[in-house]
């Protein structure tokens, strides 16, 4: 089954929705989302939004800031442009209704994150994604040009070759519920479908974050930008290390916050060692990134799971009255905080790179734009300042507008367009029995994936790990996809474990193929076979297309996969 | 801030390599971790009026829970608008949150979770 529209959306997060809005006025739009419309990284993004809303701030302050963050790997003219419009990106959701925190003057209420040197938060309490998400969904979902079409994952992006051009003409996506291919066919493509955190076994991303677009846009032939770049907070709750185990694995990480090692926390390997010291004078308040780095070194030299992070010695009142999230949600399973060490371990959070973008968030691909934390804009460069995230996807989602109403309104519709590529096929011939087998053994290859890529791209990295890593996910991925096949899967088969596998597999290649190509050490890629920072080597990493040598399920479009 | 730390870190690097640990400051921070083990173990701040036939994590959890609901309904003078809502003394915000400044440690922090960095 066919749909037609001027635009297609992947993603409902801020970026699709906001893109969606605009274009909306323009002609007809389809939002495309895996799950539920609401279910997104923005939803998740509790924090702020990060933008010069003061008179005593500046722009050139907020690129300072940020460029200092990205390890003086970001796109000047990007962080320019980010930081110059967040202000009115911010000014437009205020008045659509989202209901920032103000102060008694009736001025936005701004607060201060690491590494920002002016107070430019702009929030709503601690849940600004959730915010801004209802906000523009509830708009969205006012919208009559607008149609959202929830459960549907999208699985391949729908591209010719013209030329030496690739042009993108729509997706093909599977309707989750009622288990329907269908194929949308429209003549700009907006490609916002957020990250890629389960590549690791602790995250903070809900599930829906498995790298979709990213591995979707690089099949297509996209250039891909800076997947090295995983950033990570290092304490969240570790499960391995509670008493009574949670009966299901917990969907998204339970950050301990800074404040606990602020407040005096201290951390422990399993041998009871103080390791902080060691690695920095400033023991547990050294930056995150160091002591994330510091934790990750110990838990690879050490063999294990988790670190401890000890408030134990101070006052019970005190730690009860400061951190009683932490408390109860410990407490949950078997942890009294007050007396015992908090298991933590570092849980993937915000993938820096993704597909690369222009500066009205154009793609190599014609056709195809793209927004939010699946693009890389060259905002983030190798770390990400907190709260630009959401202000990066509001940005792009606004300057991708007019670039694709001047492409729709020079693109035809032709109703034959949807027979150019072969059309995905549901499993409904495949017996229970065979579908059981297959869903056990992903969800089994999904866990040893996640599992290599902690052990051997986690955040100290070298040379001789990732070369592991890059051979033991190549065997992992062939031995999975040969027990598909034999299974009765067909190539042009479709379904949600399976095709989320192979995005994961995607994924992690390009993180590891990325984090292979540098060779320095920089912001949030550190390798001990290089170090230090190169300022030779003071450029993005960029993997651009090829036709594929490799010939896995997972690196080919779907519709291109009787073609070999 | 990101380049500084790199070379912080690869420097520490080059002495541990990520190398063997000086026995001497694992012996220190091992006494100390002891030390306050011990500590610990001696704090019996448990009121009068618990119930003596209530285990420790039952005792914990009510606690927890008044702990929660003493931060909720803690009022001084002239801590509400003209709204109603909660107007922070020390920042001038409206609406947010009591007690200190969930950013203060450069992430944002409530009742000891992170939310967002």
């Amino acid at each position: 089954m066919s749909q037609y529209f001027d635009f297609a959306v992947i993603g409902s997060g801020v970026a699709g929705l906001r893109y969606a809005l605009d274009v909306a006025k323009h002609g007809s739009v389809a939002v495309i989302t895996k799950a539920e419309p609401h279910e997104s990284n923005t939803n998740y993004a509790q924090g702020g939004v990060g933008s010069v809303l003061s008179p005593s701030d500046s722009v050139e302050s907020h690129m300072h800031d940020t460029i200092v963050a990205g390890a003086y790997l970001c796109d000047e003219e990007t962080v320019r442009v980010v930081c110059t419009e967040g202000p009115d990106r911010i000014r437009e959701l205020m008045a659509m209704g989202a209901s920032f925190d103000h102060g008694e003057d009736g001025n936005l209420h701004l607060t201060r994150e690491g590494g920002h040197s002016h107070h430019r938060i702009a929030h709503v309490a601690d849940m600004t994604g959730r915010e801004i998400v209802r906000v523009l969904l509830k708009a969205v979902v006012n919208d009559p040009n607008i149609s959202v079409f929830d459960h549907h994952f999208a699985i391949d992006l729908l591209t010719y070759q013209d030329c030496s051009d690739t042009i993108c003409l729509g997706v093909d996506t599977f309707n989750t519920e009622t288990l329907e291919a269908i194929r949308f066919i429209s003549k700009v493509t907006l490609l916002a479908s957020g990250g890629a955190g389960h590549i690791y076994p602790t995250t903070t991303n809900p599930l829906i974050a498995t790298g979709d677009g990213m591995a979707m846009a690089y099949r297509a032939q996209a250039v891909i930008s800076n997947m090295e770049f995983v950033q990570f907070h290092p304490t969240a709750l570790a499960d391995e290390g509670l008493p009574i185990k949670p009966t299901k694995s917990r969907e998204n990480a339970f950050l301990i916050s800074e404040a606990v090692r602020g407040a005096g926390g201290i951390l422990y390997n399993l041998g009871m060692e103080r390791f902080m010291p060691l690695y920095d004078e400033r023991a547990e308040l050294a930056p995150r990134d160091v002591v994330a780095r510091s934790i990750d070194d110990q838990l690879k030299k050490r063999n294990e799971k988790y670190v401890l992070l000890d408030i134990s010695h101070r006052a019970s009142e005190k730690i009860l009255s400061h951190f009683p999230n932490i408390a109860a949600e410990c407490l949950k399973y078997g942890l009294d905080i007050t007396r015992q060490p908090i298991p933590v371990v570092p849980a993937a959070h915000y993938m820096c790179g993704g597909v690369h973008a222009r500066l009205h968030g154009e793609t190599n691909i014609q056709g195809l734009y793209v927004a939010g934390e699946v693009a890389c804009t060259g905002l983030h460069g190798a770390n990400r300042l907190a709260s630009n995230s959401i202000v990066e996807a509001l940005v792009f989602a606004r300057r991708a507008v007019q670039p694709s109403i001047d492409h729709m309104k020079s693109s035809k519709h032709d109703p034959s367009t949807s027979n150019l590529w072969g059309k995905p096929v549901v499993t409904s011939s495949l017996g229970s029995d065979a579908m059981d087998k297959i869903l056990t053994m992903t969800r089994t290859i999904r866990k040893e994936l996640q599992s290599i890529m902690w052990d051997y791209v986690g955040i100290v990295r070298s040379t001789t790990r990732l070369e592991f890593a890059e051979q033991k996910i190549g065997e992992l991925e062939a031995k999975w996809e040969e027990y598909l096949f034999q299974q009765g899967w067909e190539p042009t088969m479709v379904g949600l474990e399976a095709c989320e596998m192979r995005n994961l597999f995607c994924c992690a290649e390009l993180v590891i193929s990325s984090a292979l190509s540098r060779h320095e050490s920089r912001g949030l890629h550190y390798t001990v076979d290089f170090p230090n920072l190169e300022e030779s080597k003071r450029l993005p990493t960029i993997i651009f297309p090829c036709s594929s040598v490799k010939s896995t399920w997972s690196s080919r479009q779907l519709h291109k996969q009787l073609m070999c | 801030m990101a380049s500084n730390l790199c070379r912080l870190f690869s420097s520490s690097a080059l002495k541990l390599t990520f190398s063997h640990t000086r026995s001497d400051q694992l012996t220190r921070s091992l006494s100390n971790s002891v030390n306050r083990l011990i500590c610990s173990a001696t704090q019996q701040p448990h009121p009068l009026e618990e119930n003596p036939k209530q285990s420790h994590k039952q005792r914990l959890r009510k606690r927890i829970s008044k702990t929660k609901a003493r931060k909720k309904i803690k009022k001084t003078t002239n801590d509400y608008d003209d709204n109603g809502n909660f107007v922070n003394k020390a920042t001038g915000e409206v609406g947010g949150p009591r007690g200190p400044e969930p950013t203060r440690f450069g992430d944002w922090e409530k009742n000891g979770r992170c939310c967002d960095f």
